[in-house]
């Protein structure tokens, strides 16, 4: 007897072991074994992936809102493999549904459900809605964007329930607002209550499925042939499982999960679009309008998951043949056909985050305008008013919108008056006065802005943004003392939160054309003028100017963010434009802020999101585990044509 | 199972017998190469870190003006310390002594022994930790008690009579100085 035999021995004589182990790899499979049949076993792989880099990210994550972005960004880009254990945790959640779905959809040809397998699917159809759960409440956890509007929209859609959806809406968000307790509720349900319930059905399910064994083939003469599941099937199982984890490995490293920036729930320039996974019941709640939108909302996705589970039990006859049972699988096609046309549709239809039409900085005027409003127009051009003041949507949204000047009382006096001394009536305004204007060009440009309601300007362009500052000087008010704070003594404390924060760069483009590019030039390429400033121009951002550059993200953040929070004043005599104190003013949320920074440091050719320690490269990571990989298959394959030939 | 099982056909019995086998050896060696390709990276995951260089920086601490000749004194000062993922400020505080207009000590305020806080005692005219006892005279060496070294300097500047410091931890209970 061996010493192993002999353990092996002791423990059965107190622990069913044996017996245990003869119920779990004891099987003859039907038809033998078949990577068909790996799917299920597949999906188990990941899943205990999933609890596997689930538990692994908790080392670092934390379920608050004011520091589970930052934990998540800490574990993605500061700790050694960081980005390989959160990538197999996302990537691994899109495996899941995928798989998920291919081994419904096989067991469902193979008419694997029928009796007396009815549990084994009912169970399985459990797991499925259970796999969504997790998804949902997954999203959440790192509190950033596409989080957020995904938590939502998926408690507005409880709250569609007749009768008590406000009282369900309201227990799933702990309170009536996304906030701290709906980020703790749906941790827990993430991390304990949820993954609980998946595991003890997903071990019904395997039990129930131990008890008859696989269905196999429909055909009675290929049923008679068997193998044994251990090790036939086994081995098939590992393979695929194995070349999944490689398949999860290439997608950490090559496609990295999409940083959206910290959740922003004031934040209007971002359009939330459902999971990938969610898109067709998305796509299916546009049908429905008014009154019948619970229709969409809780009808059509209880009606699917009835119709699941109901298949075992109207589909009775003993023929698991998929073409003699033609009214089931042309039910199936269009169920799964319709989910995946529903899909489709959908994802065209979402708003794209990074398509939002540009501010153009066009007003175009009449041809047949008198002379002295087109004069006003040319003036107000250049003189860099539309920079900050914006007319019919074209133009700055830093200053008011002066569209309608008549409209709100303004004469020709009162609007020279605020050229020349924008303090006069406001003395937190940040305007610069325009003193040295000659009497004419004033009257010019009075002229024309007291005319843009009477039909001679008009936009070009396509324009959609609308004037969220009408009060900006209100909002700015702190902009001048801010201008002087910025020294080089203690950057530490000057620097604002949004500098810890990663943005999306995409994201950050949107908001600095609303923002940035009356100044700063499209794409930051500058060319702007800024009369009275020693070199004339606003900088340009695009390349920045090398006091700022660093190929350190830390570093080039904290430059550029001193400058955002607090605002500069250019070097010269009297520059007629100075940098305003977005941060301190509160024009900015610190969110948007960090999204603006992620774009100018993409501008420069620098990654926000740069792995700082990786542990080892990701590529290389790839590379290495696939070549030892292909190494031992060629081994393997080698030792067994080797014993071969000895026979 | 009503079918009965059969053998593959065109596979004789020890044919069957050594193909699992193999595949036997297929599972046991991909189960290793899974459990080490994912065992490398996780296990990594935490036991690496915690390596981070901290950039050390200048902290102000007082204006020298201000301070009494040869008289101990503790200065709080509050240092913005980033712990993993988290900013924020810590108070800290040093014992400084003012020899003479432009020359100072700085001690940091752990005792070296066992890391207590000490305090000065101007009676005895030394430093007393009220944890074991160590006694240090003003220059900071150890008169009394278990201290296996004299306190802790740290590193310091003076800008324009400001002074500076360097915020430094080093180990206790050994007989150097060295930093964490």
């Amino acid at each position: 007897m061996t010493r192993t035999s002999k353990l092996r021995n002791w423990i059965d004589e107190r622990f069913p072991l044996k017996s245990t182990i003869k119920f779990i790899i004891d099987e003859d499979i039907p038809g033998q074994s078949s990577y068909f049949y790996a799917l299920g076993s597949a999906t188990l792989f990941v899943f205990s992936l999933q609890i596997l880099s689930g538990v692994w990210q908790l080392f670092y994550y934390v379920p608050t809102t004011d520091h589970a972005y930052s934990s998540v960004s800490y574990l993605r880009t500061s700790v050694p493999f960081g980005w390989l254990i959160h990538g197999i945790h996302y990537w691994g959640a899109q495996a899941m549904i995928v798989l998920v779905g291919l081994h419904l959809i096989r067991v469902f040809i193979w008419g694997a459900y029928k009796h007396p397998r009815e549990l084994v699917w009912l169970a399985g159809v459990l797991l499925l809605i259970l796999t969504a759960v997790m998804s949902f409440t997954g999203v959440l956890l790192p509190w950033d964007e596409v989080g957020y509007f995904a938590a939502k929209v998926g408690t507005n859609i409880a709250s569609t329930i007749p009768g008590i959806g406000t009282w369900i809406k309201n227990f799933m968000l702990g309170g009536t607002e996304i906030g701290q307790l709906t980020l703790s509720r749906f941790f827990i349900l993430h991390i304990a209550i949820v993954p609980f319930i998946l595991f003890t059905f997903i071990i019904i399910h395997l039990m129930a499925f131990r008890q008859f064994g696989s269905i196999g083939p429909w055909k009675k003469a290929k049923r008679a042939i068997t193998t044994p599941f251990w090790p036939d099937q086994v081995a098939k199982d590992i393979i695929i499982a194995i070349l999944i984890l490689l398949i999860l490995f290439a997608f950490s490293a090559y496609i990295r999960a999409p940083f959206s920036g910290p959740a922003d729930p004031l934040d209007t320039s971002y359009h939330p679009k459902p999971e990938w996974n969610f898109l067709f019941l998305y796509q299916a709640l546009k049908a429905f309008k008014g009154n019948w939108e619970p229709v969409g909302t809780i009808l059509f996705p209880m009606l699917l998951v009835l119709f699941m589970l109901s298949v075992p039990f109207m589909d009775k006859y003993k023929e698991t043949n998929p073409i003699k049972r033609p009214v089931v699988l042309i039910l199936g096609i269009v169920f799964v056909g319709g989910i995946i046309f529903l899909t489709i549709e959908g994802k065209g239809k979402v708003p794209e985050t990074g398509t939002v039409s540009p501010v153009q900085n066009k007003i175009v005027i009449t041809e047949n305008a008198p002379a002295n409003i087109k004069q006003g127009h040319d003036l107000f051009i250049s003189n860099n008013c539309v920079i900050c003041h914006s007319i019919n949507g074209s133009g700055g949204k830093i200053g008011p919108d002066l569209s309608h000047e008549t409209a709100r009382g303004m004469s020709s006096s009162k609007i020279e008056e605020q050229i020349k001394n924008p303090k006069k009536s406001n003395p937190n305004s940040v305007m610069p006065p325009f003193a040295s204007l000659p009497t004419d060009q004033l009257e010019a440009i009075s002229a024309y802005l007291l005319n843009v309601d009477k039909g001679s300007s008009r936009i070009a362009g396509n324009n959609n943004s609308s004037s969220q500052f009408s009060d900006a000087q209100n909002n700015t008010a702190n902009g001048n003392s801010a201008g002087n704070k910025q020294s080089n003594i203690n950057i530490h404390s000057t620097i604002g939160p949004a500098a810890s924060y990663i943005g999306d760069p995409r994201h950050g483009e949107i908001l600095y054309r609303q923002q940035c590019e009356g100044c700063h030039g499209v794409n930051g390429a500058g060319k702007v003028p800024n009369p009275g400033s020693a070199s004339g121009f606003i900088p340009a951002l695009s390349p920045i100017q090398g006091k700022y550059f660093s190929q350190t993200v830390n570093v080039f953040v904290n430059n550029i963010d001193t400058i955002i929070q607090h605002g500069s004043v250019p070097a010269g005599s009297a520059p007629s434009l100075k940098m305003l104190a977005f941060g301190d003013a509160g024009t900015l949320s610190q969110q948007q802020i960090a999204q603006i920074e992620s774009y100018i440091l993409d501008l420069n050719s620098v990654d926000r999101a740069k792995i700082l320690n990786p542990g080892i490269k990701p590529e290389l990571v790839v590379w290495i585990t696939i070549s030892l990989f292909i190494i031992l298959s060629i081994v393997m394959l080698l030792y067994r044509n080797y014993s071969r030939k000895r026979t | 199972m009503e079918e009965k099982s059969q053998k593959i056909t065109g596979e004789t019995n020890s044919e069957t017998y050594k193909r699992r086998g193999f595949l036997k050896k297929i599972i046991g060696i991909l189960t290793a190469f899974g459990t080490l390709v994912l065992g490398i990276p996780f296990i990594g995951s935490i036991v690496t870190t915690g390596k981070e260089r901290k950039n050390k920086k200048l902290i102000r601490i007082a204006n020298l003006d201000q301070l009494p000749l040869n008289q101990p004194q503790k200065i709080n000062f509050s240092d913005l310390v980033t712990d993993a993922f988290i900013e924020g400020f810590e108070t800290r505080n040093v014992w400084v002594i003012k020899h003479s207009p432009s020359s100072v000590t700085v001690f940091s305020p752990i005792c070296p022994h066992l890391g207590c806080s000490y305090d000065w005692q101007p009676q005895e005219n030394s430093f007393v930790c009220p944890c074991h006892s160590s006694v240090f005279n003003l220059d900071g060496k150890v008169t009394e008690g278990p201290s296996p070294r004299s306190l802790d300097s740290l590193p310091q500047k003076i800008v324009d009579n400001i002074l500076f410091i360097e915020w430094e931890r080093f180990e206790v209970g050994a007989t150097e100085k060295k930093a964490i």
